[in-house]
């Protein structure tokens, strides 16, 4: 069991740290946009950042995380793709309702490949598969409550 | 001794002592503005580096202090400006020095970490009105004091006064001339305040921020009374020469002992921490990230905040404040 945690650990807490903040790794091979979409995302699917909540401003996000503005705005112009954000001139990026779409094959298919490869990746570094399983459950419990 | 000197002697030990102590005023984990472990400092290595910059630190400021009994009183500006530069500059060389031993020797490198608030409304720095208005209201009281005294006023009396402590500028009696040292004090109250919001707006939230913001506004305090005690000479008020400088630097120095405190404090953490990479301080002291939006970033030595030089807004602010103490030296030098 405890050769599963240090992925949830370290996931949650390089991404998101608390209910109201966000954390990024500079030092991490993923892109700080990429980061930032994901840390946001978990907090907007499991319900932290409600609909009708509003997010700091481009230039206050950056200022923070000592990164570019458009590292930022690309962060939530991708958000906002999804259909998570509003992004209205002179306002800020507010998050709205969002009617969860019926997955694609695609969609699964790509799931299906991140999953395997970061499976794979796991399994090199000497995890089981069970607490891998483990592992998935618990994530996806917590972002459905 | 030579009045200069005698007036001068003890500011520079003052300065001496806090190049003493400023690698002490610092946070956990940074020693002589490099990242350590945070136990180094009290380590065999910290120790010995520790001692070897105060003994250089201290040599150059016996340079100083004897260069200050030397230098010709002829020239009074240059009796009390060379010393201090030998002082700064060599003290900078130390610890500059220091600097680079610690960091290729002991340093660490830490996790780039960022952190944000996902607030749409930012904590901003508290400014507490009932610190910032009395020196405000001082002032007014002041020039309506002044005012009520006009005729008593002398026709003619002297607004500037050299190393010495003795005149050697005098005006006539008109109201910009009486009315001068208050406006000059309440413009620098001012800019001292502006500076405040612009650290409370273009800075991220730390502790460093609370404590500077905070400190700011107290310093009001000193500069209100300095202000304050020279509009009020032309009316016969006698001080003594040593008095302002005296309040002076007994308020810096309980303020960088009370900020000390608040950085040592174990539990204070900052909300969302500047950058924490040696790479991006250049020298120790010049903070440089061109990927950085912040303009500015607190210190990794010392008191305050330092600029971002890869900011053009910095250089703006940092050419506005230069124009802001040309224009004020220009604005006083008619009253000759």
């Amino acid at each position: 069991m405890t050769s599963c945690l240090p992925l949830y650990t370290v996931y949650v807490q390089y991404t998101v740290a608390g209910d109201l903040t966000l954390r990024i790794d500079l030092d991490s091979a993923v892109p700080a946009y990429r980061q930032i979409v994901d840390g946001l995302r978990i907090l907007l699917v499991g319900g932290k950042l409600e609909p009708g909540a509003e997010l700091p401003s481009v230039r206050r996000m950056a200022l923070d995380l000592g990164v570019h503005f458009n590292t930022v705005a690309e962060a939530y112009r991708l958000l906002a793709e999804e259909g998570w954000l509003d992004l209205r001139h002179g306002r800020s990026a507010r998050v709205v309702y969002r009617d969860a779409p019926d997955p694609t094959s695609d969609t699964l298919r790509e799931f299906g490949y991140r999953l395997r490869a970061l499976t794979a990746e796991m399994l090199a570094k000497g995890a089981f598969a069970e607490d891998l399983r483990s592992a998935m459950r618990t994530a996806a419990e917590e972002l459905e409550s | 001794m030579k009045p200069v000197v005698a007036i001068f002697v003890p500011q520079l030990v003052f300065v001496a002592a806090i190049f003493q102590f400023m690698p002490l005023l610092t946070r956990s984990g940074i020693f002589f503005s490099a990242t350590v472990d945070p136990e180094f400092p009290r380590s065999a290595d910290g120790r010995r580096v520790l001692r070897s910059y105060r003994w250089q630190s201290g040599l150059w400021a016996i340079i100083a202090i004897g260069l200050a009994f030397v230098f010709p009183t002829r020239d009074p500006g240059l009796a009390v400006l060379a010393p201090i530069v030998i002082m700064i500059a060599g003290s900078g060389c130390s610890y500059w020095l220091k600097f680079r031993e610690v960091h290729a020797r002991y340093g660490q490198r830490r996790p780039e970490i960022r952190q944000a608030e996902l607030s749409s409304q930012p904590t901003r720095a508290s400014f507490l009105p009932w610190i910032w208005i009395p020196p405000f209201v001082a002032m007014a009281i002041t020039a309506a004091y002044l005012q009520a005294r006009w005729n008593e006023l002398p026709m003619r009396f002297p607004v500037h006064w050299g190393a010495d402590g003795q005149p050697n500028r005098w005006a006539s009696r008109d109201p910009l001339t009486v009315f001068a040292p208050l406006l000059i004090g309440a413009g620098m109250n001012l800019f001292m305040l502006v500076l405040a919001w612009l650290f409370s707006r273009l800075s991220r939230n730390t502790v460093m921020r609370r404590i500077t913001v905070r400190l700011l506004e107290v310093l009001l305090y000193p500069l209100t009374f300095t202000f304050i005690v020279v509009a009020l000479l032309p009316l016969g008020l006698v001080v003594p020469i040593w008095l302002i400088p005296g309040i002076m630097l007994v308020c810096v120095a309980g303020l960088i002992y009370w900020s000390y405190r608040q950085m040592a404090a174990p539990a204070v953490a900052d909300a969302v921490p500047d950058p924490q990479n040696d790479a991006y301080w250049k020298a120790g002291v010049f903070y440089y990230n061109p990927n950085d939006p912040a303009v500015f970033v607190a210190k990794r030595v010392g008191v305050g905040y330092t600029m971002n030089f890869a900011s053009k807004w910095a250089w703006l602010v940092l050419a506005l404040t230069l124009a802001i103490i040309v224009g004020s030296i220009t604005l006083v030098k008619p009253a000759r």
